[in-house]
């Protein structure tokens, strides 16, 4: 007797906390379902509409997102380097490479909650593509790192893990079908303050 | 030994049926999520405001951001309606460099969005309503609508967000000022 109530009771057990704790576990991951993949970059297309997947449809619930729409834009979250290190907040890194058709484009230095990194000073640890000075390819190299750097300085500050957001804003490739034939910059590390 | 054999099946029997259940527990979970949220953005925004009243969603305008990662470089700010009452109208005269509008239902989906290359003249100037509604908006469209943006929305509840670009700090006034002009009020019909 005691010992069915005893199975009966760590079965239960296995099925609440293995069942939340994986609810818990797949919405905290950052590369989700319905995640797409391009480098280091990975966006969400379809989080936030009605079309999105139950995973998609809780993490918007559970964290108060209001995710852009496809006329506004689509975002890019890089948290490693294309060495497939995590990116820190005390490294340098240099952004290179060509950017995908958009209205303009913004890129900032995030924490863990995808928030924008405090820097302590006036300057944002943020850059947009009307104020970024460009190759004679069109192509764009940002430094990004603690310490001013020439061309264009991406300011970060700090200790610990950090992302790279790139969002697009009015942009064809924020319809599924623009996706399939997009490259986006890659992530270098440069060196890390000891 | 016989009896141990019967225990150790019996621990198995339970861990199996101990992972079914974490299967229909993970299910069940994941689909009650965001029927029972406290955090959803449309709770955040009714804690920090009525319907029908504009709320900065950026921390610039002091304290916490109501609803977080957005954009350093964009301001943003939303208003609840609620279509059952009647249509609502958004409006926001003045010119920035980009300004977008999404307008999301009661569990934080997108339903439509669009930016002020759609607009007439870049301003921005929409109404929110059901489909029922808009069949007698157009039997006889009033001459102050004409020009603006129509959203059908099979809904009641919703928020209309406006996010606006600030390219460099010399924009912050223009476009705190721009968001100050905007209204979201109820439109008589």
């Amino acid at each position: 007797m005691l010992k069915t109530a005893f199975l009966t009771l760590f079965s239960l057990a296995i099925a609440i906390v293995g069942g939340g704790g994986s609810v818990w576990y797949a919405l905290k991951v950052q590369d989700g379902v319905g995640a797409i993949r391009i480098g280091q970059w990975t966006a969400f297309p379809d989080i936030g509409t009605p079309s999105a997947d139950p995973y998609s449809k809780a993490r918007v619930a559970r964290e108060g997102v209001l995710a852009l729409g496809r006329a506004e834009g689509l975002s890019f979250v890089a948290e490693r380097d294309a060495a497939g290190a995590e990116l820190k907040r005390e490294c340098t890194y240099t952004i290179e490479g060509g950017f995908p058709t958009a209205r303009f484009w913004t890129l900032y230095a995030a924490d863990q909650s995808l928030s924008v990194v405090e820097t302590g000073k006036s300057r944002l640890a943020a850059l947009q593509s009307y104020g970024v000075v460009r190759q004679a390819d069109n192509s764009v190299i940002i430094s990004a790192g603690h310490h001013p750097m020439p061309g264009n300085w991406l300011l970060t500050d700090g200790f610990g893990r950090m992302y790279f957001v790139l969002t697009f804003y009015d942009t064809p490739i924020a319809s599924s079908t623009g996706l399939s034939d997009v490259s986006l910059p890659h992530i270098v590390k440069v060196g890390c303050d000891a | 030994m016989r009896s141990f054999y019967a225990a150790m099946r019996g621990l198995l029997h339970a861990v199996l049926l101990g992972l079914l259940g974490a299967g229909i527990v993970h299910i069940a979970v994941l689909l009650l999520v965001p029927e029972f949220s406290e955090r959803d953005a449309w709770s955040r925004l009714s804690m920090a405001s009525d319907l029908y009243k504009m709320t900065r969603l950026d921390a610039e305008a002091g304290g916490a951001p109501v609803v977080k990662s957005v954009d350093p470089l964009f301001y943003a700010t939303a208003c609840r309606f609620d279509l059952g009452e009647g249509m609502v109208r958004v409006k926001a005269p003045g010119h920035v460099p980009f300004w977008s509008v999404s307008v999301y239902d009661r569990s934080g989906h997108n339903i439509y969005s669009f930016n002020d290359h759609t607009a007439t003249g870049g301003v921005l100037d929409a109404v929110v309503l059901t489909p029922a509604q808009m069949i007698d908006v157009r039997k006889d469209l009033p001459e102050d609508l004409q020009r603006a943006i129509f959203v059908e929305a099979p809904m009641e509840e919703g928020i209309f967000v406006i996010r606006a670009f600030v390219p460099d700090s010399s924009w912050k006034p223009i476009v705190s000022h721009f968001f100050e002009q905007s209204s979201c009020e109820l439109q008589d019909f």
